[in-house]
């Protein structure tokens, strides 16, 4: 099968899209951006190579075993890629202890990082059979970094291997675990995650007849923050802003308008009846008014960014934020917090701050015309969703507001379609 | 002879010093720091403020002063003003001293003051975090590299990489770029110090610095940010008076060390009686 594929190099993720030959999408796939990007653009393919096998063989399996076994095949593999790579940090970690570690702290280093990843495997295999496993980040370097720091800080200070030294062990490692190239593909994990599901005969079947179906990568466009530096030739980039206009009116045809608030930058974007981008404003190199203004506050709170929105939207009190500056709004949100007020009330007036942002550019480009389409990572928050709506009817009337699920792949899957435009030509 | 405690309440730590004063001599009993981190301000206060009363072995405490964020510390009998706290405690530190540029890790600020320790001039950085000693940290761990060896390293670095301002929020991805272009740990660190250094030249410039300045707060320590800060006066465009910047092995307790000098002041001038703390009946929030 010919396909194409559109990767977006964002600041914060690398996201890929593939596309069948008819143009429909076949897998999509995503992973965070590491300084090396070559490899980032390679994983985030990969992981879509991965989601267009598991859409390939969806259909066989399903028939065949029913859904649940899918799903749990689709767990079994994840375990398997993470198991992988914590075995590849701890030999890391435990490799840095003799350069980093005071000799006599040595032994009692490599057993707290021992008893570290013996309990994370443990929680690993407690996710892969509990049937409704709390949300987590998809990113082996979150989920990792989050359990690896709570364990840390619960371990206390045996023999003073205290919290600082075990940190800055994991922080060293971590990059490099994720700047060399580990085997995580399909065909390299599929074989352990059939293992751990007992092999059952008709999974195996549609694995085998799923994996051999070819699939040929016939153009690939690249697009985002990282762009000039992928490994591709000029004519097989684009920007961010065409790629982010394409794919949003391919998710909503009848798109005018786009928002996308992405994890490092805000855009603002006009596009005619084709997609075509006609003007555009994006913000300076500024956390005030994207996602991570978010994802900051969210963790000053130790709350996960996906709790923000539901927090907030139990606000009754509208509450002005002073300070710009996310670390300066952070440090206003504890003081607020310390004189009593709401934690809702302040985390609502917080997303209406980013959204504020947000309008100013909305204007410079032109307004809102309609039908208004929000992408990107904040698109999935309600509460913003919730603020941006009042503003927008305040300010410009009453305006049809397209969300997309899959928003935040809206720019690679522009890029997918300007390969698909490169591969006929 | 008159006991007290500083306590100074920052956004990253709270330190705290118990001194002795007599006779017009002040003298450092005990010295505790300790990070925030994620943890309850008010139990990490208790927890520094009790350390260093023990670790001193006195029995009595005339007067417990706080200062920085401190102004809710139930058990203080009184609370100073940052930017005094440091002239002061500066001035204890270095007597040549005419300003202080406390770093810390949210705000820096530049002090003016006189040879007792009199606010003249002040000066503090705009509204945003980019430059701060939380800014550096975030960065450092981008690097891998423990806070303790910036300094070091910073000093290795002879081609540094410019870099303009850059959002303490975002400055992993201007990291990750910095690494995939292939500058060294020693060149970006050595080129965030020299962005740092430039405004903090121009800090202190803006309030007509001369002579001898002591930097304070958690940022002091960094032997790179000083030699960065000491090339940036070497370096201006139109040199102003000299200005010689120096640490001090406790420049990240002047702030607190300030605060016990005026608060033994206070104490003498309202010739309090009663005892602010006693070691029979230790203090707990």
């Amino acid at each position: 099968m010919k396909c194409v594929v559109g990767i977006d190099l964002g600041s914060t993720t690398t996201k890929a899209v593939i596309l069948d030959e008819e143009g429909r999408i076949l897998g999509r796939g995503i992973t965070n951006s590491r300084s090396n990007y070559d490899l980032a653009a390679k994983v985030a393919r990969e992981e879509a190579l991965i989601t267009a096998r598991f859409a390939l063989l969806r259909h066989e399996v399903e028939k065949r075993a029913g859904a649940e076994v899918l799903r749990s095949l689709l767990k079994a593999f994840r375990l398997s890629q993470t198991l992988a790579q914590l075995a590849r940090l701890e030999e890391l970690i435990l490799g840095q202890i003799p350069r980093l570690v005071a000799e006599p702290l040595r032994a009692a280093a490599r057993t707290s990082v021992g008893s570290i990843f013996d309990s994370i495997r443990t929680e690993e295999e407690a996710w892969f059979k509990d049937p409704d496993p709390p949300a987590r980040s998809d990113f082996f370097r979150d989920a990792a970094g989050s359990a690896y720091m709570r364990l840390a800080e619960e371990i206390g200070d045996p023999n003073g291997v205290n919290f600082d030294l075990l940190v800055g062990l994991y922080d060293r490692c971590i990059i490099q675990v994720e700047n060399e190239p580990l085997e995580l593909g399909f065909r390299d994990h599929i074989g352990s995650a059939l293992e751990r599901i007992g092999n059952p005969d008709a999974v195996r079947e549609g694995v085998e007849q799923a994996v051999h179906v070819p699939l040929d990568e016939i153009c690939t466009v690249g697009t985002g923050y990282g762009r000039a530096r992928l490994p591709f030739p000029k004519e097989q980039i684009r920007s961010e802003i065409l790629c982010h206009g394409l794919g949003a009116h391919r998710l909503f045809p009848d798109t005018r308008t786009v928002l996308d608030i992405g994890g490092q930058d805000t855009k603002a974007i006009q596009v005619d009846d084709e997609g075509i981008v006609t003007s555009f404003q994006m913000n300076d190199r500024c956390a005030a008014g994207c996602g991570r203004y978010l994802g900051y506050i969210a963790d000053e709170m130790n709350i996960g960014l996906h709790e923000l929105g539901p927090l907030a939207d139990r606000s009754k009190r509208r509450v002005k934020i002073n300070s710009t500056c996310t670390v300066f709004a952070g440090a206003e949100l504890r003081e607020r917090l310390s004189l009593g007020e709401k934690r809702e009330d302040i985390i609502a007036g917080l997303h209406r701050a980013i959204i504020l942002r947000a309008m100013s550019l909305l204007a410079r480009s032109g307004g809102v015309q309609n039908q208004f389409t929000f992408t990107g990572g904040v698109a999935r928050n309600s509460a913003a969703v919730k603020a941006l709506r009042r503003l927008v009817e305040e300010n410009y009337g009453e305006r049809t507001l397209n969300i997309s699920a899959d928003s935040i792949y809206t720019g690679a899957l522009g890029a997918s379609l300007f390969a698909q435009r490169e591969a006929a030509a | 002879m008159t006991i007290t405690a500083g306590i100074d309440v920052g956004s990253g730590a709270v330190k705290a010093v118990l001194m002795s004063i007599e006779d017009g001599e002040e003298r450092v009993l005990s010295k505790v720091v300790a990070r925030i981190r994620r943890r309850h301000t008010p139990a990490v206060i208790d927890e520094v403020f009790n350390a260093a009363a023990e670790a001193a072995g006195v029995e009595t405490i005339d007067y417990i002063a706080t200062t920085g964020e401190g102004e809710d510390v139930s058990f203080s009998t009184g609370h100073f003003y940052g930017m005094t706290t440091h002239a002061r405690g500066g001035l204890f530190l270095e007597p040549a001293a005419r300003a202080v540029l406390d770093v810390g890790a949210l705000h820096s600020r530049a002090v003016l003051m006189d040879e007792r320790g009199k606010v003249l001039n002040y000066k503090m950085t705009s509204q945003c975090a980019s430059g701060s000693g939380q800014f550096l940290e975030n960065i450092a761990r981008y690097l891998g590299v423990s806070q303790g060896e910036v300094g070091e390293l910073s000093l290795q670095g002879h081609e540094p990489s410019k870099v303009s301002s850059i959002c303490a929020v975002l400055s992993e991805t201007d990291v990750i770029n910095m690494v995939s272009r292939g500058i060294t740990t020693a060149n970006i660190l050595r080129g965030i110090h020299e962005s740092m250094a430039f405004r903090f030249v121009r800090l202190l410039r803006a309030i007509r610095a001369e002579g001898r300045v002591l930097m304070t707060g958690g940022l002091a320590g960094d032997v790179g940010l000083l030699k960065a800060l000491q090339d940036g006066f070497e370096e201006e465009k139109r040199p102003g008076p000299p200005i010689e910047v120096v640490n001090h092995e406790d420049s990240i307790l002047a702030g607190a060390i300030g605060a016990a000098i005026w608060g033994a002041f206070r104490h003498r001038k309202l010739g309090l009686g009663e005892a602010a703390w006693k070691a029979s009946t230790p203090t707990r929030i």
